[in-house]
């Protein structure tokens, strides 16, 4: 099993521990702390060609980005990148027009939810898939016993919750007649739950302020056949993240046999998001 | 040339009747299981068939939702399900997940596919791949500009469908799990609670809301029409059959005096008004002329507000005796100004000069809603079932 990080800043990138990275690419990535242009990947790859890189390319294309993107794929594909994770479908169309080679992985946010259409995905060329991050571990072992494609599940970070075109918080800062933030707290009273949501040019992103922690999962990832899992920096001290990259990987290397790694990273909560909770969404029955 | 479709939303059997008498080309619905309504009450196989049969009577069509992200547990059966609504006679399905797509597409070539706007297709390379995948229509995100769309259209030429009235999501649909969160329940598979309505806590002195005014493109249409969008859509699966019929028909009148030529400002504004008056929520265009701003959402925790326009619906109406029975809906009296409006259309103002209740007794207020009342009406226009009554003005004191 492998260990993909997203880093939370471009200075901390622990190269030596991890299997590979998540570098989102600037303008046309969401979601994420960091981003690098075409040139600071090309850096990146330059720098380190033993480990597997993969970009991230998931925001909601519109037709003025189609052109540009096109011809920075054409410079990745140059770059023996290991993967594009994409959210919009136009990656597809792109990958096939123009016969690029780097795989891609299928990783449109809540939707990647059962093995059926992973494996049409995979019939299409996919290679991978990001699991969805609102199912349960029960679900996820169903997909990786029943799917051709190779599936991919966050087991840390902070989740990704929705994703707007409004410039949410600027509204609400004029609505308040103050100057604007690129972040902002929520606390959602009933269930005393804050959320943190960050604007950029693309949107607004709501994310979940509490880390998920599936550290205590991966022994049953691994026992199923997984092949990656992925841990996101955002929202982590740094040293911490450092910490924890490296005991995972050591963990990954004695087959997640080391209970004393589920036991010490119990200290990053009891959040374990949907992985043991089933969500609901009929409220009646028909009549 | 074909004209633009009309789309109404129906939730049930009366709901798609009615909408189709006030003038939809089609209707969505959503049957028991795999729709993004799945609160709503919603079609059985038999009930889905009926509205297929009155349809297709009128030369109209139905579309079935079937655009939930399916998890495991959710395959099964569906493609038993899909056997039994094309039996049933359905015209097309409105999907979002791609395996779906191409198992309807291989298994019945005959029946249309519609991509559905959770996807929040946004751009003509997406478009494309979907039309290679043998998808009838997408419907787009409702991210888009008159300019984007009108791109999509040009270089694809794929039907586009797009929404013109009803609420609005404040985040891509698709790309929202808020209500999974909050609420636990799953938003894309038909359970959202709309937590974008909420109000939440900051550090600030104001609470922060994010809840959007609602679409009315009401201004836009002859743009829509002239961009080359095929199918007009109304949002609103859940809403009432006064709210559709004032609704649907409305559009019907405003685009059928596109067609004909006769679209005066003094009739929009007419027809923009009937349209404010079953409103619950202030209206924008959104992101069709500019990008969506401060002004397309609510700041405060309270957004809907309602009205008692709506008095009855027709039952039935005796020439003989010029006497229209209704089942009432809300308050009114005599020296009220009121309108009745029927399916095909017809307006008739009036001012009520007298009422009865349902042993005919001569009365002054009908004061009670559910229960029957006649009113006199002395006029030569049919007034078939499913005619509505509104208000136009309170007798003056």
């Amino acid at each position: 099993m492998k260990l993909l990080i997203e880093p939370s800043n471009k200075q901390e990138l622990n190269i030596d521990s991890i299997d590979g990275l998540i570098i989102a690419l600037e303008d046309y990535a969401i979601q994420s702390p960091v981003y690098y242009s075409l040139e600071e990947i090309k850096e990146l790859r330059n720098a380190n060609p033993n480990i597997e890189l993969f970009i991230s390319i998931n925001k909601n294309l519109l037709n003025k980005d189609i052109e540009p993107l096109t011809k920075i794929l054409i410079e990745l594909d140059k770059l023996n990148i290991n993967g594009i994770f994409f959210y919009d479908l136009a990656l597809l169309k792109l990958k096939k027009e123009l016969n690029l080679k780097t795989d891609l992985i299928w990783s449109q946010t809540h939707m990647v939810n059962n093995y059926k259409t992973c494996n049409y995905y995979h019939t299409k060329g996919v290679k991978y898939a990001l699991l969805g991050k609102e199912i349960t571990l029960e679900e996820i072992i169903e997909i990786l016993n029943n799917t051709t494609i190779t599936p991919m599940v966050e087991v840390l970070g902070l989740p990704s919750v929705a994703f707007s075109k409004r410039k949410l918080i600027s509204n609400y800062y004029k609505d308040l007649n103050k100057s604007s933030k690129n972040s902002l707290e929520v606390l959602e009273k009933v269930t005393d739950t804050t959320y943190l949501l960050t604007e950029d040019q693309n949107g607004t992103s709501f994310f979940m302020k509490d880390i998920v922690n599936g550290t205590s999962i991966i022994k049953d990832l691994f026992a199923n056949g997984l092949q990656y899992i992925i841990m996101r920096g955002y929202g982590l001290e740094a040293e911490l993240f450092k910490e924890i990259i490296v005991d995972t990987k050591t963990y990954l290397q004695t087959n997640c046999t080391d209970q004393k790694y589920i036991e010490k990273y119990q200290k990053l909560g009891t959040n374990t998001n949907f992985f043991f909770k089933k969500t609901i969404y009929q409220v009646k029955k028909n009549g | 040339m074909d004209r633009v479709e009309l789309l109404s939303p129906a939730g049930d059997l009366e709901r798609l009747k009615v909408t189709l008498l006030y003038g939809a080309d089609a209707v969505y619905i959503g049957g028991q299981k795999y729709s993004l309504r799945a609160n709503a009450t919603n079609f059985s196989i038999e009930e889905i068939k009926e509205g297929c049969d009155f349809a297709h009577k009128l030369n109209k069509k139905v579309y079935l939702t079937l655009n939930i992200v399916f998890h495991n547990e959710d395959m099964d059966g569906v493609e038993e399900y899909i056997k039994d609504v094309v039996e049933a006679g359905i015209d097309a399905f409105i999907v979002s997940d791609p395996f779906i797509i191409s198992h309807i597409k291989t298994n019945y070539p005959n029946v249309e596919v519609h991509l559905s706007t959770q996807n929040s297709t946004s751009n003509y390379s997406a478009v494309e791949y979907f039309k290679e995948e043998g998808i009838n229509r997408v419907v787009l995100a409702r991210e888009l500009s008159k300019e984007e769309i009108k791109e999509i259209i040009d270089k694809t030429k794929v039907d586009i469908e797009v929404f013109i009235h009803g609420a609005m999501c404040t985040c891509f649909s698709g790309r929202c799990a808020l209500s999974n969160y909050v609420t636990n329940r799953d938003a894309n598979r038909g359970g959202c609670s709309q937590v974008c309505r909420f109000a939440f806590e900051t550090s600030e002195e104001k609470k922060f809301t994010m809840a959007t005014k609602d679409l009315n493109m009401a201004t836009f249409i002859k743009d829509l029409i002239e961009i080359g969008v095929k199918s007009l859509k109304v949002e609103g699966r859940m809403r009432s059959l006064y709210y559709l019929a004032t609704v649907i028909g409305t559009y019907r009148e405003l685009i059928d005096s596109i067609y004909n030529n006769d679209l005066t400002e003094e009739k929009l504004k007419l027809l923009e008004y009937r349209l404010s008056r079953v409103a619950n929520r202030e209206v924008s265009t959104h992101y069709f002329m500019k990008e969506a701003d401060e002004t397309d959402q609510y700041y405060t925790g309270r957004q809907e507000i309602s009205n008692q326009d709506y008095l009855g619906q027709v039952i039935s109406y005796d020439k003989n005796q010029k006497l229209v029975k209704i089942f009432e809906r809300n308050y009114f009296e005599l020296g009220d100004t009121l309108e009745l409006f029927t399916p095909s259309g017809e307006v008739i103002t009036f001012e009520l000069e007298k009422l009865f209740d349902e042993e005919l007794n001569e009365i002054d207020v009908a004061r009670h809603p559910d229960n029957i009342y006649y009113l006199y009406l002395d006029t030569e226009i049919e007034i078939p079932e499913y005619s509505m009554i509104r208000l136009i003005k309170k007798r003056a004191e």
